[in-house]
């Protein structure tokens, strides 16, 4: 009997090797990898070869990826990858596209950063990197353990980064707090997935999750719905799991925090779609309700708490607490609007967000400031800044032609479609707020009379683009920005690219189906 | 009972009794030297609850692993930094204390009712035996290939990152201009973090912004 | 009766039903006991301490052994004559020296820390001998042929350093505390090449059972040794082997022009005993282990099956096995006291490292050459899988 039972799951692991590893989904992956080991060696070569090589490298591996993922569109037929640990479908193409972007923009605005605060320029790359691969990975990780290890690499990676300014003591204490906080929503989510692993009896694959706790909602599921929802909290920093977040945003270097505002935020709402909606199905009254809240009290405290901020980061840091309870909006409704308006809205916030964030870098190169009331006069100084910073803020407090008002436009209209009517006035008032303390800013940069502007105005130096490392900064501010402008107009590729995102998604569509299919029955 | 289920439950109870025991000396004693030194009992105990359930590779993993390595390296930071510093009051302690612990006994209440009333199937699959070995190693390189490969990225970036922030640069310049640089933000804080630093170097705090206009 | 042995120790015990034949001391000593009319159950509880105790004292006398052999051979290199009143050529000289340290009054300094010092010394002998289960002296004479085999050696001995510090922590001495850091750092920088070492035969073999390893070398006796096959692997356990039991040139736990003593300063009597047990039990260990993984094991350098054969004998006969199992155990222990011999010449001609060029060395030297002699390995035997252990 024990002989029986022994050769019984040997033969199926042979079976499972027999079958097609369908490595091919993570090439985009696979060309960030291989740009990561690239700048490590090219850093060998010494801090001169490192400054000059790595940038093309980065560029080469990311541009790479977004071409492979756009290979990847729509792929016929949809096979899952690594027996069954990965799944290249639409969603997790739009999100690592999301991720990949967010990389490649911070890393342009990060070499002069990195480099005026003599720092390892190649080390910086090869981590964010790092940071990028596990970000992908969750997008697209179908199976329990893979998702927890690009969850750990993407986690590891960012609390190396915000400690990379070792010699600042704020840098270190965010580095501190991060892991600190960090880990124990691991340990929680572990503790949650252990639950998982548990109830199906032995899997860990996504799938058969959702199968078993289709058969059993027993308080052992909720229990696991809890843990795993804190830990998609967390990565989303959403209230009250945010309390990291000030204070990593703030220590942080700008250039980690543009990243772990966008793309690290892309990966944690990715997360949640495939945790969340595909395997609680069973408890969808009951996480929807918990975001509901969770939404609500970010909209809430991430807006108002940011009218009192002093300093440029942090009030970036608690608008990006109040723009993610906008988006979590989109994942309360669960229609197929909801999720298109939740990725469209990301790519939206991927260009505003990191925008801002170009400007904010630019000035505090040139001035080593970060204070709003250092930007008081601005205008007369900076053009550029000036604009890009004004278009991106109005962006972001959603004015009409900007694209970031017809993300959150349609995040509402699929929130009222969907009968959530108390989210949608919140996050209408929310949104006032948040237009109040945006245009604060703008008022402070241009309305101010010269002989008003702050002393850091005054001593402002006259810009100057001939520093390596400024122009791909510049580059991607007048990218961001111009994206961030026209593509409101624009918006309708967007809009379709969003929509097909979620059509091309097997699970979503399941979902859907079967969420549509109860009410006639 | 036989002999061999007796000598298991009694084991069972004993290696349950010290993780027990010793988790709660690891967070309650003050002493931070015996904290570690229990920490590494509780990890030797848990690694003698894998042997009683036949997976003898992970209980040795688990004693190389977190004894061997985590337990020690946790000890050597320990020593290195012991100094005995007398820390600032903090306020309400005495209270933080009791409501911690009224979170964690509701928590581990809420654990134990969904522990008794779940219908756990058991018994689990027939254990292995000598055999588990061969078989992680055959899931490793089949339905967990992918994240074993990502483990050693991960594994990769954490030692560069590790090297980095412990390395001591005693020189660093701007690259690019030659200038010296702190290895701090670029933008300088106003108001000290650190007690330490002289006060009168910034005379005034600077106003709020919102005041000021 | 323990067809589901839970308990570790039961399933520790069991004798593998192995195919080769061979002296199995357990089945006839159980089979005489079931004669006297014992059940199986009880015959076997009355064999299980046998063994252990058996080793038990083996490895005490296999310290005795060394302990004289190093102050002989250590006096020979200094051309000296060394211990030579107690007993004949003074080979009772190690127990006099055992006796007087049972003897001695056993100190706790005023300001140590009691329930440490007391539990440093046990941590690290434990784990040393607990490790001795893994040693095979023939296809059946081991303690226990566990699956996981050398890689319970290898997790056994990273408990080690736990111990140390410790004893260096509650002497309540900054000399002691150093050594046992020292020891420490030591230990786990040495560990990583060591197993990667071990890895590259583990590979070779198939298997982590130490049975294993020494029949996959005893195909055509001397020629097929784990030693022509991974010389690299040889020299870098080898190195790591001397710094894991801190025998010179990478003694500076207990560098005494430094340190004092180390973590031993403050130690005395009994407890200091444990530590220069653990030391050289260790040791033995150690060279034990590289005659299995290396050397061959028991293996006879002409097989001994081929000469059962060659003087028409079978393999099988009782004779045959007793001979077979005492050649093995001889031939075990002679490679090991060979290789402790060399330790103690070494001991002698090298210079004490500095540590940092102890940590260089670990690091920057042996943990790289040891990751390429894994990955050489793998190439190897993926390219001729008949030499080796396709």
């Amino acid at each position: 009997m024990t002989l029986a039972a022994a050769a019984d799951p040997s033969t199926a692991v042979t079976a499972i090797t027999s079958l097609q590893l369908n490595a091919g989904a993570i090439a985009p992956e696979a060309a960030v990898l291989i740009a990561m080991v690239a700048c490590l060696l090219v850093d060998l070569a010494g801090e001169k070869a490192a400054s000059r090589w790595v940038p093309p490298l980065c560029y080469g591996g990311l541009g790479g990826a977004l071409v492979l993922l756009a290979l990847q569109w729509n792929a016929s037929p949809l096979e899952p990858a690594f027996l069954g640990s990965f799944l290249a479908d639409n969603l997790a193409v739009a999100f690592r596209a999301v991720v990949a972007a967010s990389t490649l923009l911070s890393l342009l605005i990060s070499w002069r950063y990195v480099e005026q605060s003599g720092t390892p320029v190649g080390e910086y790359a090869a981590i964010l990197l790092a940071a990028t691969l596990g970000a992908m990975f969750l997008c697209g990780s179908t199976d329990l353990v893979s998702i927890f290890v690009s969850l750990e690499t993407l986690s590891v990676a960012s609390y190396l980064l915000s400690g990379y300014m070792k010699r600042d003591a704020r840098s270190s204490e965010a580095a501190l707090k991060y892991l600190l906080v960090g880990s124990a929503a691991a340990a929680v989510f572990l503790y949650g997935a252990s639950l998982l692993y548990g109830l199906t009896g032995g899997a860990t694959s996504l799938e058969a999750v959702g199968l078993a706790l289709q058969t059993s909602t027993t308080p052992v599921a909720a229990l696991a719905l809890v843990f795993v929802l804190a830990t998609v909290a967390f990565k989303i920093a959403a209230v009250p799991f945010h309390q990291w977040t000030p204070d990593v945003y703030e220590g942080s270097p700008t250039p980690v925090v543009a990243f772990l505002s966008v793309g690290s935020k892309a990966a944690g709402f990715a997360l949640a779609l495939r945790i969340l909606v595909g395997c609680f199905e069973g408890f969808e009254t009951q996480w929807k309700l918990l975001f509901t809240v969770l939404a609500i009290l970010s909209m809430v405290l991430g807006n108002v708490v940011a009218l009192a901020q002093t300093s440029m980061k942090r009030m970036l840091a608690y608008s990006s607490i109040g723009q993610a309870g906008f988006v979590m909006i989109g994942l309360v409704c669960g229609t197929e609007d909801g999720y298109a308006a939740m990725v469209l809205y990301m790519a939206a916030y991927l260009f505003m967000n990191l925008g801002a964030f170009a400007c904010i870098i630019l000035f505090s190169l040139r001035t080593g400031s970060d204070r709003i009331s250092d930007y008081a006069g601005l205008y007369q100084k900076d053009p550029l800044i000036t604009l890009g910073l004004s278009l991106c803020l109005l962006s972001l407090g959603g004015i009409p032609p900007m694209l970031g008002f017809f993300g959150k436009i349609y995040l509402f209209f699929a929130g009222w479609a969907d009968h959530q009517y108390l989210l949608v006035v919140v996050g209408l008032v929310t949104s006032v707020v948040s237009i109040y303390y945006y245009i604060s800013v703008i008022k402070m940069m241009v309305v101010k009379e010269p002989q008003e502007a702050s002393d850091v105005v005054k001593a402002y130096p006259t810009p100057s683009w001939n520093i390596a490392g400024l122009q791909p900064l510049r580059t991607a501010l007048i990218t961001c920005v111009v994206v961030t402008a026209v593509g409101g107009i624009l918006s309708n590729p967007l809009f379709n690219w969003a929509s097909s995102a979620v059509a091309g998604t097997p699970m979503l569509q399941r979902v859907l189906a079967s969420s549509a299919a109860l009410p006639i029955g | 009972m036989t002999i061999a289920s007796s000598t298991q439950f009694l084991c069972f109870a004993a290696l349950s009794a010290a993780v027990a025991i010793g988790a709660l000396g690891v967070v309650l004693l003050p002493n931070i030297v015996y904290s570690a030194f229990l920490l590494g009992g509780v990890f030797l105990s848990v690694a003698g609850l894998y042997l009683l359930l036949n997976a003898s590779f992970v209980a040795a993993a688990q004693v190389l692993v977190y004894v061997g390595a985590v337990n020690v390296l946790i000890l050597f930071a320990i020593m290195l930094v012991n100094k005995k510093e007398a820390m600032a009051e903090i306020p309400g302690l005495a209270l933080r204390r009791v409501l911690s612990g009224a979170v964690c006994a509701g928590l581990f209440v809420l654990l134990l009712r969904v522990a008794f009333i779940t219908p756990w199937a058991t018994p689990g699959p027939e254990p292995i035996g000598d055999e588990a070995t061969i078989r992680i190693g055959e899931h490793l390189f089949s339905d967990y290939l992918l994240p074993f490969e990502l483990a050693s990225v991960l594994l990769l970036m954490a030692m560069i990152g590790a090297i980095v922030l412990a390395r001591r640069d005693v020189l660093s310049a701007d690259i690019v201009t030659g200038e010296p640089a702190d290895q701090g933000l670029i933008e300088k804080s106003r108001t000290p973090l650190l007690l330490e630093t002289p006060a009168p170097a910034s005379p005034a705090m600077p106003t709020p912004v919102l005041e000021k206009r | 009766m323990l067809t589901a042995p839970a308990s570790a120790m039961a399933a520790a015990l069991q004798a593998p039903a192995l195919v080769t034949p061979g002296l199995d001391l357990e089945a006839s000593f159980t089979d005489v006991l079931q004669g006297f009319g014992l059940s199986p159950a009880a015959a076997h509880l009355v064999w299980l301490p046998l063994p252990m105790l058996l080793v038990l004292v083996g490895a005490v006398v296999g310290v005795l052994v060394t302990v004289w052999l190093e102050r002989k051979i250590s006096a020979a290199v200094q051309q000296r004559i060394g211990p030579e009143y107690a007993g004949a050529l003074g080979i009772l000289q190690p127990l006099a020296d055992g006796l007087k340290l049972l003897w001695k009054e056993d100190v706790i300094p005023a300001r140590a820390d009691g329930l440490l010092f007391t539990l440093g010394p046990v941590l690290v002998v434990v784990p040393v001998i607990l490790s001795w289960l893994v040693v095979p002296f023939g296809q059946h004479l081991l303690i226990s042929n566990v699956g996981v085999g050398i890689f319970l050696w290898i997790s056994l001995s990273s408990i080690q350093p736990i111990g140390l510090l410790m004893a260096g922590y509650a002497s309540n001495n900054k000399y002691s505390l150093l050594g046992g850091l020292r020891a420490a750092a030591q230990s786990i920088s040495y560990e990583i090449p060591l197993a990667l070492a071990v890895l590259a035969v583990v590979m070779m073999s198939n298997s982590l059972s130490t049975v294993d390893i020494v029949d996959q070398q005893n195909g055509a006796g001397i020629l097929t040794w784990n030693i022509w096959r991974q010389p690299v692997g040889f020299v870098i356990f080898w190195i790591c082997a001397l710094a894991e039991c801190e025998r010179l040139p990478f003694d500076l736990p207990e560098a005494e022009e430094e340190l004092v003593a180390g973590y031993q300063t403050e130690y005395a009597g009994m407890k200091f005993a444990l530590f220069y047990l653990g030391s050289y039990i260790n040791l033995v260990l150690s060279a034990l282990l590289v005659s299995v993984l290396y050397l061959g094991g028991w293996g006879f350098p002409i097989p001994v099956e081929w000469l059962a054969g060659a003087l028409g004998q079978s393999a099988d006969a009782p004779l045959v096995q007793v001979i077979t199992a005492s050649v093995g155990i001889v031939m075990t222990v002679l490679k090991a006291y060979l290789l402790v011999f060399f330790a103690i010449l070494l001991r002698w001609t090298v210079p004490r490292v500095r540590i940092d060029q102890l940590l260089d060395l670990g690091w920057k030297f042996l943990l790289p050459i040891a990751l390429v002699n894994l990955l050489v390995t793998a190439g190897l035997k993926l390219a001729f899988p008949a030499f080796f252990g396709g």
